[in-house]
């Protein structure tokens, strides 16, 4: 199964949100990375086939997405950004509504729906009504959605957005286990989430996919770019002014920068290993 | 299918749904019927005139017992009928005379008596009779003589002739109404006729101004409602997407607006199989209003204004489910549907005759009591009895809101 999107642009006005996104995608996780306004909603709409591209397409094995129409929506679980869901509805009836959306015959619907409950840690608060859940617990209600036809492409926009940390790491290893043989494209400004799970990356700033590649290859870029300097908190407040920081930490009376730079930013400057959050950084610095 | 049951199910979920369904059973059984039944219409008159008793069951049981001797409509009957009501009006002058009050027993029997009913037909079929220096002062019956009230069927006959030529209905059209009249049998059967007058003129007629506010809050949010919950983008990511929910939501508004006419449809009736029993149901509806041409009795005519109500329901909610789909707003749709049925019934008698024909169309704004009147359409170069066409124009209406409700829906829901 491959997904390859071949220049796909999508413009509002003046605007440009997707600007000739070229990528292609194989079983596996992928991680989109990018600030706010990037572009990430916007072309995982696209990828959905629920938004309508100003140019370039999107094919799934060599198909046109948009002219496979339920044979593709069949494939698909989608988690958007702000999950919609039936305040009145269980979390059971709601999950079995989508079920009965997405075709799933009625007498697999329960026993799924049953699965799932438990999958995401829900299974106590299965009758109880949407509208009474925390944050948490309505995004893995989407999850449960997301996961209920067992879609060969799952799409998740911000899927771990008011997780605990508890529920992270069970989403995270609930995710891994299911991207065996199957495209999970998942956007987060969690980084830590990516950097456990993705298997590539794909960073995305103004509309643009900047960077592809695994979290070590990713991380090689950033190598040599990361420094901790300690200074004084009158210091580290110029520090803070003239160069990109990514990390502040206070040592007693003194203050540890971890600064993203080219060349070395001071003398006393030591060069240190570099993550994929430090790469994230300093990408949307430049 | 199991879209339509969870989609039917979500609908009735809401606490919307259920308040509405609520109050409508509450406004239509418990006030526009219970409340009428016992207290507001039939209960008896408390002394000094100052308003009704508690008492409406046993009462009625009075009136259909004054009227049940009567049996069949003829002159003679009627002529009995007036001389009964002269002599308790002659009883009631003679208390006031005797006791200086009115005696409140009297009072009950002249309540009790139909009179109503009977000084409508005096007035009808023997206009030359009434006085003009007694209007206002007593009713016909108490001054009308009696032997003069004789030729009863031809003079209904003269009757809706007259009416016809002074309604300007001429020629074909006169011919055709009047065809139809002959089918009316005589004599008429003789039983207690203003429950009969209430439930077909007030009762199930006025069914449909009340379904309609209720029909509008309940089935606006129906596709609307979706952009209120945000879940456009799951709902097209799926394999049936919006083209078989866009068809679940529109069985489930037809199931709801069945079954909420049929929750105050039975509510209705068993209220008045209660209160009024059968009694009555084969008097022809002439018994009612003398100049209507419908060969119908009683019965025949409260199952047609149900079943106008019913079809003039579904029409609405096909409206009702069009604005709906067209808007992302469930208020906006709300207050257009609301605008689609109180609208046109605002301006009704307010507009030229030909454009309230048109509004008569309308689902909920005509009237099932139509049945009662002698209105045609002229269509394809023939006459149509208007209830004939009145009955089933709203429902064709509201079928053909559906199609431009799912395109419409499937073109907004793209984003």
């Amino acid at each position: 199964m491959e997904l390859s999107v071949d220049r796909l642009t999508k413009q509002y006005g003046r605007k440009i949100a997707v600007d000739c996104v070229s990528m292609v995608l194989k079983p596996g996780v992928y991680g989109l990375l990018g600030e706010n306004g990037a572009g990430k909603t916007t072309l995982m709409r696209m990828l959905c086939a629920i938004l309508e591209s100003t140019a370039g397409e999107v094919f799934l094995d060599g198909r046109e997405i948009t002219s496979m129409g339920a044979d593709y929506r069949d494939l698909l679980g989608y988690l958007p950004q702000d999950f919609g869901y039936y305040p009145n509805y269980t979390a059971k009836e709601f999950l079995l509504y989508m079920a009965a959306l997405k075709g799933i015959p009625r007498s697999m619907a329960g026993k799924r729906t049953k699965e799932l409950l438990e999958v995401v840690g829900l299974e106590e608060a299965a009758s109880k009504k949407v509208k009474t859940f925390s944050g948490g617990m309505k995004q893995r209600v989407g999850i449960a959605q997301a996961l209920l036809n067992q879609p060969k492409i799952l799409i998740l926009d911000e899927p771990t957005a008011g997780l605990d940390p508890k529920e992270r790491v069970r989403f995270r290893n609930l995710i891994s286990d299911y991207a065996a043989d199957r495209i999970v494209i998942l956007s987060t400004h969690i980084v830590s989430d990516i950097e456990a799970i993705a298997d590539e990356v794909l960073l995305m700033k103004k509309g643009k996919l900047v960077s592809q590649g695994t979290v070590s290859e990713l991380t090689k870029q950033a190598e040599g770019r990361v420094w901790e300097l300690t200074v004084t908190p009158e210091e580290a407040k110029i520090w803070q002014e003239k160069a990109a920081v990514a990390n502040l930490r206070h040592e007693g009376e003194q203050v540890v920068l971890r600064i993203l730079s080219d060349n070395k930013p001071a003398e006393e400057a030591v060069s240190c290993g570099a993550t994929l959050e430090d790469l994230y950084l300093y990408s949307m610095h430049e | 299918m199991e879209l339509f049951k969870l989609e039917h199910k979500k609908l009735w979920r809401k606490n919307s749904t259920r308040i509405c369904v609520l109050l409508c059973l509450l406004y239509c059984v418990g006030l526009g019927s219970f409340l009428v039944y016992q207290w507001m219409t039939y209960g008896s008159i408390k002394e000094k005139l100052s308003g009704h008793n508690f008492d409406g069951y046993e009462n009625i049981r009075n009136c259909q017992e004054y009227s049940r001797k009567y049996a069949v409509l003829t002159d003679e009957t009627l002529q009995e009928w007036v001389r009964d009501f002269k002599d308790l009006y002659a009883q009631l002058d003679e208390d006031r005379k005797t006791l200086g009050f009115e005696n409140i027993e009297t009072v009950h029997k002249i309540g009790n008596s139909d009179m109503h009913t009977v000084n409508g037909w005096l007035r009808t079929l023997y206009p030359e009779l009434e006085r003009s220096d007694m209007l206002g002062i007593t009713v016909m019956s108490d001054y009308v003589e009696t032997e003069k009230l004789t030729g009863l069927y031809e003079r209904r006959k003269k009757a809706v002739d007259t009416f016809l030529t002074v309604s300007g209905q001429t020629g074909a059209e006169r011919d055709y109404l009047l065809q139809i009249n002959e089918k009316v049998q005589e004599p008429f059967s003789w039983k207690w006729t203003e429950g009969w007058s209430n439930i077909l003129g007030n009762t199930v007629s006025g069914l449909g101004a009340v379904m309609a506010l209720f029909l509008a809050v309940t089935l606006s949010a129906l596709f609307a409602g979706e952009w209120h919950d945000n879940t456009s983008p799951l709902l097209l990511t799926t394999k049936n997407g919006w083209r078989r929910l866009a068809a679940a939501k529109i069985q489930t508004g037809i199931a709801f607006t069945l079954e909420l006419f049929t929750m105050i449809a039975v509510g209705t009736v068993v209220l008045q199989l209660v209160f009024l029993g059968t009694e009555g149901w084969d008097m022809p509806i002439q018994m009612v209003k003398m100049i209507a041409i419908a060969p119908m009795n009683m019965l025949q005519a409260e199952i047609y204004e149900f079943a106008f109500t019913l079809l003039g329901a579904l029409g609405y909610a096909g409206i009702v489910m069009l604005f709906s789909a067209l808007s992302k707003n469930h208020v906006l749709a709300l207050l257009m549907s609301l605008a689609a049925a109180y609208g046109p019934m605002a301006i009704h008698n307010r507009v030229p005759v030909f454009m309230e024909k048109i509004f008569d169309l309308l689902p909920l704004v005509g009237s099932g009591a139509d049945v009662f009147r002698t209105n045609t359409f002229h269509l394809f170069g023939r006459y149509i009895w208007s209830p004939y066409l009145l009955i089933w124009a709203p429902c064709l209406i509201g079928v053909l809101c559906l199609f431009p409700a799912v395109r419409g829906w499937a073109r907004r829901m793209r984003v």
